[in-house]
């Protein structure tokens, strides 16, 4: 049922409505369906985790999970549970409120399962077009898994078209740049989110 | 069916068809042959030209309507386009430029109607108050007078100019809106490759160096003979006598060219030149409609000038 209804979103309305307010996603061969990976994006807007979860095939949509903060989604349950619904999210709490050791385990327990995850290394969406430090889970992440391929994504413009803390979706020429999917040969936690971040911002040129 | 028994439009429709297919298949087999940067060029006007001409034929056979709305989404996509690559509105002018975007379908359904006072005056001193009203309101004063500036003039360019087109099919019948709208279409069009092609022929004297390298006196001069010639041989699809074809022909390749080099030297100030200034692999919308931009509305007051009001 679940899954349907991610189809009916995700491969029905939301696509025209990204077209419209004027996000474009490239390239067209992008994600093989029946895959495994960690979407690494940096992060401006919620418009992102709609454009991303748009452009997973149809049957992975409902093992496909975007990484969230328990703290923002989970403010009230209603919106913890629409948000688990309707996106499919995962629900962690922030490294700061003592939840990292927990949260890399739930994490790691989808993956285990097979799922794959969408995470904002960033933490927050932060100022329009402005890319904040990474933080590290996304590299204890990979550090554990390094079978599991992460997809480098650069997400360009949607900042303008729903900032943070604003309600009015306003449309403006928005692109997702997806990069190829890559294995992690680095071995320490810092050199793995070096890298990770080198490859986002590579694929702005 | 009796090719004698179709009217005019379907007649220039099946010319626009004809030159639409052979034009595809040239750059085509051009590009198998010595493929470049130039035939790509050619290849996406080519493509957007067929996605004009599928709208003129839709509007032409199946209802107005769909126009209206194909214009309307058109001057939406220009819109966004130009307040995407606008260096000069600010990021708190985002729900000022929402409502710029609402008076599109306003500015649309008007032109549906063929309500031309309100057409005429909604821009310009009702959104021209409005936006200012809207931004002192906000009363961020830092560079203010630039977004009063610059928002209204986006819509001026995107809006306006444009949903004249769309008002074409709103002239009486006796005028022939259908026709005249691909007149002014076609011709302007052509007055670009004209304008293009003379210039790669003899091309030698810039006019306008430091904004759009490629004009020349040579291309524009043989343009205007060439769009004047085409004005008259497609005068069937209009209400015009030969006389009026000619200046119709004149005054689409002046304010074509005119449209093209306010759009280029728009681009220029963005940057557009320079990589890593725009989004890639996005716009070509305002690049397409820059002639029409200038063309449109003073072909439309042409029209109205010597067929309607008199």
């Amino acid at each position: 049922m679940k899954h349907l209804l991610l189809i009916l979103i995700y491969k029905g309305v939301m696509p025209l409505f990204l077209k419209f307010i004027g996000v474009k996603i490239t390239p067209k061969k992008r994600l093989q369906p029946n895959m495994q990976y960690i979407i690494v994006a940096n992060h401006n807007s919620h418009i992102d985790t709609m454009a991303l979860m748009s452009s997973i095939p149809a049957k992975d949509l409902n093992r496909t999970h975007p990484v969230a903060a328990a703290t923002y989604f989970g403010k009230n349950s209603w919106l913890a549970v629409l948000s688990k619904l309707f996106v499919n999210t995962i629900l962690i709490k922030r490294s700061e409120e003592g939840g990292e050791s927990t949260a890399l385990d739930t994490l790691g327990n989808f993956l285990s399962k097979g799922h794959s995850l969408i995470i904002f290394p960033e933490g927050s969406r932060g100022e329009p077009e402005k890319m904040q430090a990474f933080r590290k889970g996304i590299g204890v992440l990979l550090q554990r898994y390094p079978h599991i391929p992460y997809i480098p994504v650069y997400i360009q413009g949607t900042g303008k078209i729903l900032p943070k803390g604003e309600r009015l979706i306003v449309p403006y020429d928005a692109i997702v740049h997806f990069g190829k999917p890559t294995f992690c040969k680095a071995q320490t936690v810092e050199t793995i989110v070096v890298n990770v971040k080198n490859k986002i911002l590579r694929l702005k040129d | 069916m009796h090719f004698e028994h179709l009217t005019s439009i379907h007649q220039m429709l099946l010319v626009i068809l004809g030159v639409l297919v052979f034009a595809t298949l040239l750059f085509w087999i051009w590009k198998k042959i010595k493929p470049g940067a130039q035939v790509d060029e050619l290849m996406t006007r080519t493509k957007s030209w067929w996605v004009m001409a599928s709208i003129f034929a839709i509007a032409a056979l199946v209802h107005p309507i769909i126009s209206f709305i194909a214009f309307a989404l058109l001057s939406f996509a220009a819109l966004r386009e130009l307040s995407s690559i606008s260096k000069n509105a600010r990021i708190e002018d985002r729900s000022v430029i929402f409502w710029a975007y609402l008076a599109i379908p306003i500015q649309y359904f008007f032109a549906y109607m063929g309500w031309m006072l309100p057409f005429l005056i909604f821009i310009p001193v009702f959104m021209f108050t409005w936006i200012p009203f809207i931004l002192v309101l906000k009363g961020h004063t830092q560079d203010i007078a630039r977004s009063m500036s610059v928002i209204p003039t986006h819509l001026m360019l995107t809006v306006y100019s444009l949903s004249h087109l769309a008002y074409l099919l709103s002239l009486p019948i006796s005028v022939g809106g259908r026709g005249l709208l691909l007149y002014v279409v076609f011709l302007t069009e052509m007055n670009d490759v004209f304008q293009f092609t003379w210039g790669k022929l003899l091309g030698r004297n810039k006019i306008i160096e430091k904004i759009s390298p490629n004009k020349t006196w040579e291309g524009f001069i043989g343009g205007l003979l060439s769009t004047v010639l085409a004005s008259i041989l497609l005068k069937f699809l209009t209400p015009f006598t030969t006389y009026e074809a000619i200046g119709a022909g004149l005054l689409i390749a002046c304010t074509g060219f005119v449209g093209d080099i306010i759009v280029s030297a728009i681009k220029r100030d963005f940057g557009l030149k320079d990589t890593g200034t725009v989004i890639k692999g996005h716009g070509g919308i305002l690049d397409r409609m820059d002639s029409l931009i200038i063309s449109a509305p003073f072909f439309f007051y042409y029209v109205y000038l010597l067929h309607i009001v008199r």
